[in-house]
């Protein structure tokens, strides 16, 4: 970007480097304050109790249960998730070869939504733990699905057909859900956790919920990185790119199921967490330029330590209420991105 | 023409019976085109002719609706990309880049069929991009942004990374049209010395004098046929200058290569 940053190009391990620090930093932050004070030392032995390898002395069952059951898996469960959906947003702007694709442009995040909204609302979330998640991660895919095939003939997938395709689904599948909600209004419970759910949000994340994000996460970002060139060379056009040697078809159909695959797990676990995947990947592309094999780790850092330093944020800013965590994010996101678009006008917008 | 060692002779590409059809209207068909080994051939012919067709077809890009592309004997459709890749390269006409590559790693671009998926580009790989940066003069330009550069110089990075493919048969849709003077010359010379070297390159031109001096071959197309294919002395004259372009074609004494003054007809 000329004018944004005078032409600089931040280096990629400098980046990387402050990102970790960023990320350690808000990860400390996280799990030594929060709404019960407890003591540095205390916080201290129970993290070496259940990281260091060795025999540790009993650490307080109180302060084990609010450090490493309540806090640490909120900190792990929000960097997994802010980095998941920034990847996914990278890999989606890529694709589109436009800055204001977002993870779910093709409807997988909505399509999530109405997964994990119809388990809540039949009340298979009751009944077994995992129900809403799962469903969540099979509604992403079948969005996907559908629109592929609506979009594919004589096995070419034109992109601004799935484009078209997924606004179409994405209306759809919000309908869908609004009438889902509606319908169980008079169940209080239900009503209020699909509104919890849907406004996004780590509190009370247990490691199950990181256990279960992890398979797609590493799925997801092994696709990613196989594929990273190929974004490379889609950017200049599906012509260009083909002259060149890229398989376009099945490098965009990996590129379109690994950001599923993202973005339905990291919705299962977190609900709709808005803007990460839309600002991230848009800012470090400012920085670093559009190389994927450097834009895809750094946005995944870059969403890991947004989101865990705006889940802070959510815990504090009105504590001791809590914030829901999309409502940050899109606090913090949107104006951003005001700004930049403000100050850079048409660069923003790049796609002509 | 012989081959230098360094290159190993190109295959033969040719179209046989090629037709395109897009939305019930044929861009071109029934065209039957060898590009040999070591050959410059120079494809011409009036707006809408279908001469950037005739490139998509040879590369690969577009699929045809009938007959075949062959590659060294092999068909091109059935070729994997990333092999057809490293053999015909293709350069577009000059579309202005969005994303903000600096001109090296638009340049890198070019390696993706010899890269390794993880590893991406070597050393070697980078001295290449090197000498290819230099062969096309924008060497100095290297860490400049591709938004940022002016038509001629886009045109010659095209080039530059059309030769980092070190594919052996080059096809450019008119390489030269934003260049000045210079490097238009610089520019076809050197597409010349490729076609010595043994590579063969198809070229897009639209000056017919230009053609005619660097190209071994003409190929003339209009309405979508293959009208007339040669050497420039057998089918550059003035009386099929005046069918398919429609202009007066008066021969220009004193060149070996068949050069004319053009006029409107009257």
């Amino acid at each position: 970007m000329r004018v944004a940053f005078g032409g600089y190009r931040a280096g990629f391990w400098w980046y990387m480097a402050a990102g970790l620090t960023l990320l350690l930093a808000f990860a400390g932050i996280g799990l030594f304050r929060g709404s019960v004070p407890l003591d540095g030392s205390d916080v201290l032995a129970v993290l070496a109790r259940h990281l260091l390898p060795g025999e540790h002395g009993l650490a307080d069952p109180r302060v084990d249960a609010i450090v490493w059951s309540l806090r640490a898996p909120r900190v792990v469960v929000a960097a997994m998730v802010g980095g998941c959906l920034a990847l996914a947003g990278a890999q989606m702007q890529g694709l589109f070869r436009n800055p204001l694709a977002s993870p779910g442009i093709v409807g997988t995040s909505t399509g999530a939504a109405t997964g994990a909204v119809f388990a809540l609302t039949f009340g298979l979330a009751g009944s077994f733990l995992l129900a809403a998640p799962l469903f969540a991660v099979a509604g992403a895919l079948l969005s996907l699905l559908i629109v592929t095939r609506i979009a594919t003939r004589d096995g070419y997938t034109p992109v601004t057909t799935l484009l078209l395709a997924g606004v179409a689904l994405n209306a759809l599948l919000a309908a869908v859900n609004s009438w889902l909600i509606a319908r169980s209004w008079e169940q209080y419970e239900a009503a209020r956790r699909i509104a919890y759910w849907m406004m996004g949000g780590v509190t009370d994340r247990g490691w199950v919920h990181a256990w279960m994000l992890l398979p797609g996460m590493v799925i997801g970002c092994a696709i990613a990185v196989w594929f990273a060139r190929d974004l490379d060379l889609l950017l200049e056009g599906e012509e260009v790119a083909a002259s060149l040697g890229v398989d376009i078809e099945r490098a965009k159909r990996a590129v379109l199921w690994s950001a599923a695959i993202l973005t339905g797990s990291a919705v299962a676990v977190s609900g709709v967490v808005g803007f990460v995947g839309l600002v991230v990947p848009h800012l470090v592309r400012l920085l670093l330029g559009p190389v994927h094999r450097r834009l895809l780790p750094a946005a995944f850092l870059t969403g890991a330590w947004f989101v865990v330093g705006a889940d802070l944020l959510a815990r504090t800013v009105a504590a001791p209420q809590e914030v829901f965590l999309g409502v940050v994010t899109a606090f913090v996101g949107a104006p951003f991105f005001l700004f930049l678009l403000v100050r850079h006008e048409g660069e923003v917008a790049v796609s002509r | 023409m012989t081959a230098a060692p360094a290159v190993a002779a190109a295959p033969r590409l040719e179209l046989v019976g090629g037709g395109v059809e897009r939305r019930g209207r044929w861009l071109l068909r029934g065209v039957d085109l060898v590009v040999e080994p070591a050959t410059l051939i120079s494809v011409v012919g009036p707006n809408g002719a279908g001469k950037s067709t005739l490139l998509r077809l040879l590369s690969g890009a577009w699929r045809l609706t009938e007959g075949r592309a062959l590659l060294g004997g092999f068909d091109l459709a059935a070729l994997p990309r990333r092999q057809a890749a490293r053999r015909v390269a293709y350069v577009p006409q000059t579309v202005r880049p969005t994303f903000e590559f600096t001109v090296r790693e638009f340049v890198t671009l070019g390696r993706y069929p010899h890269e390794s998926r993880l590893f991406g580009t070597r050393s070697a790989d980078r001295e290449w991009i090197d000498r290819c940066l230099e062969d096309t003069d924008v060497l100095a330009l290297a860490e400049r942004r591709v938004t940022t550069l002016s038509g001629g110089e886009l045109q010659r990075v095209l080039m530059a990374r059309c030769l980092a493919t070190e594919a052996e048969v080059l096809l450019l849709d008119e390489p030269t049209s934003n260049l000045d003077l210079a490097h238009g010359l610089d520019l076809l010379g050197l597409a010349r010395n490729l076609a010595c070297e043994g590579r063969s390159v198809v070229l897009v031109l639209h000056d017919l004098n230009a053609a005619a001096r660097f190209a071994d071959r003409v190929a003339v197309l209009d309405a979508g046929a293959l009208v007339a294919e040669g050497a420039p002395a057998e089918v550059l004259n003035p009386d099929l200058l005046r069918r398919v372009f429609n202009v007066l074609a008066v021969p220009l004494a004193g060149s070996a290569a068949p050069v004319f003054d053009f006029e409107p007809l009257p």
